[in-house]
């Protein structure tokens, strides 16, 4: 059985469907594709962060916490949408779904490996790189996608504004990277 | 030869003096078969719930699917000009960027108003500054928002790390945006182009950043890598 | 010739990418360099980058989700 896939997977016809990487253009077009597909559907282009802010008010509430005071928190939709679940809000499915999507992707290609975390410097390097980017998408409303794709393709000047500030933190972020974590 | 049995030569003409053992593999594609039948079976219990809830998951499994696949990369798209000087990905980004405001065009202009001011961000102080930690967070930990998700679908247990931080980050953050930095964003302007200045210099502004970046990343990469692709 | 190893497992982008730059500047004209990785993005980018500069390279499949990238510096 082991064989008939091994084949299978050096197959040339199978590597060029389903294992060998795109192209970065290849990638863009197909990314445009969906992302114009979900903004006819739902009327809304695609995010990733806000929902991670609903995860947070979650954890927030399984540890006692209560987050209905906030004013990020306080609309009606937004306590409508904490009430109903993980399962019930789109945002998060969708997310759930980027995992998945890149693990299929990662299986079909038999390149699955679990990568362990080699040191504390790449400890360091998560917890802060996570909690600035979390901070940081909330302040700018979204973040590579929301704030800088969706918003670039919905013609807002925002995107463009947003663009040149991220530039000068990746810039930072690389000396310090070069200097701190590697 | 027979002293060093262990040398092999590549296709390309290397010659290598010892290769990494090769550990016996076991195909990963019936795994994946398996997990395609479990999308479709969530996706089936998505549907009896929403139909909408199923359009998304298969959403999000087509946004991570690409992804992976074209190892696409919107943190290197910022990251590798500063550091290697490569554009390849920024190019790409540029693409999708041009493509989709096409789309959205047409659909906002279908819409005939009603969706104007959708994705259309106020541009104020808390988006600038947002804009710079997000910046460094993302270089830092090794991938953005989708970059990070993608990656944990990939296996690796630092972005896990990176991506339980990102939704403590998001928690605070939207403490304080909703009890401070919001007050900055009240006299923020929300500009949709083609509202502010009409569609033909819309076009011309966005087109004109576009193809100005575009060619700017050409030049720059040819400066530092001494090649254009 | 000689030839230098690299462990960049479980390094993510930008990492390898830095550290094959780093050391390629170490080795002489017909050194060889292996960068052992697991990252799929750097299996991408390290290869594209010694491209630019004219090495030969080979990426050598070493289980699921390693790789060997082999560059040779030729100039």
């Amino acid at each position: 059985m082991n064989n008939f896939f091994k084949n299978l997977g050096k197959n040339e016809f199978y590597k060029k469907l389903l294992s060998e990487p795109l192209t970065y253009i290849a990638g863009a077009v197909l990314l445009s594709v969906f992302q114009i597909a979900h903004f006819a559907i739902f009327k809304s282009g695609w995010g990733v962060t806000s929902a991670f802010a609903i995860w947070g008010a979650w954890l927030y509430e399984a540890v006692g916490g209560d987050v209905s005071q906030w004013g990020y928190f306080s609309s009606e939709s937004m306590q409508k949408t904490l009430k109903a679940g993980f399962f019930a809000d789109g945002g998060s499915v969708r997310n759930l779904g980027i995992i998945f999507g890149a693990l299929l992707s990662t299986l079909l290609a038999s390149q699955f490996k679990i990568k362990k975390i080699k040191n504390l410097r790449q400890i360091i390097a998560a917890i802060l790189g996570g909690l600035l980017m979390g901070y940081g998408a909330r302040m700018a409303n979204g973040c590579n996608i929301g704030a800088l794709f969706t918003a670039l393709g919905s013609w807002s000047l925002s995107g463009w504004v947003f663009a040149v500030f991220m530039l000068i933190g990746a810039y930072l972020g690389s000396k310090l990277l070069i200097r701190f974590f590697m | 030869m027979s002293t060093n049995q262990a040398e092999a030569s590549t296709s390309s003409g290397i010659t290598r003096k010892k290769r990494s053992a090769r550990k016996p593999k076991k195909s990963q594609i019936p795994l994946g078969i398996l997990l395609i039948i479990g999308i479709f079976t969530i996706g089936y219990v998505f549907y009896n719930q929403s139909p909408k809830l199923a359009m998304l998951w298969f959403f999000g499994l087509a946004f991570g699917y690409i992804l992976q696949r074209s190892r696409f990369c919107f943190t290197a798209s910022f990251r590798d000009p500063c550091i290697s000087g490569g554009t390849t990905i920024t190019r790409a980004v540029l693409v999708a960027i041009a493509l989709t405001s096409i789309g959205f065009a047409g659909i906002k202009i279908g819409a005939e108003g009603a969706l104007d001011m959708a994705g259309v961000n106020p541009i104020g102080l808390p988006m600038m500054i947002g804009g710079v930690l997000f910046g460094i967070g993302m270089v830092i930990a090794g991938g953005c928002a989708s970059g990070t998700v993608m990656r944990v679908g990939e296996g690796f247990t630092m972005q896990m790390l990176s991506l339980f931080f990102f939704v403590i980050g998001s928690l605070w953050g939207a403490h304080d945006m909703g009890a401070f930095w919001n007050k900055f964003n009240e006299n923020a302007p929300r500009i949709y182009l083609p509202n502010a200045v009409g569609w033909v210099w819309a076009i011309i502004i966005q087109l004109g950043i576009i193809i100005m970046i575009y060619m700017a990343a050409v030049k720059w990469q040819e400066k530092k890598l001494g090649s254009r692709d | 010739m000689q030839e230098y190893e690299l462990d960049c497992m479980g390094e993510a982008c930008p990492v390898p990418l830095i550290k094959t730059q780093k050391k390629m500047e170490e080795l002489a004209v017909g050194d060889v360099l292996v960068v052992h990785i697991d990252h799929s993005c750097a299996v991408k980018n390290v290869p594209e980058w010694a491209r630019t500069q004219g090495y030969n390279v080979e990426i050598e499949d070493v289980d699921d989700g390693e790789w060997d990238i082999v560059i040779e510096k030729n100039k």
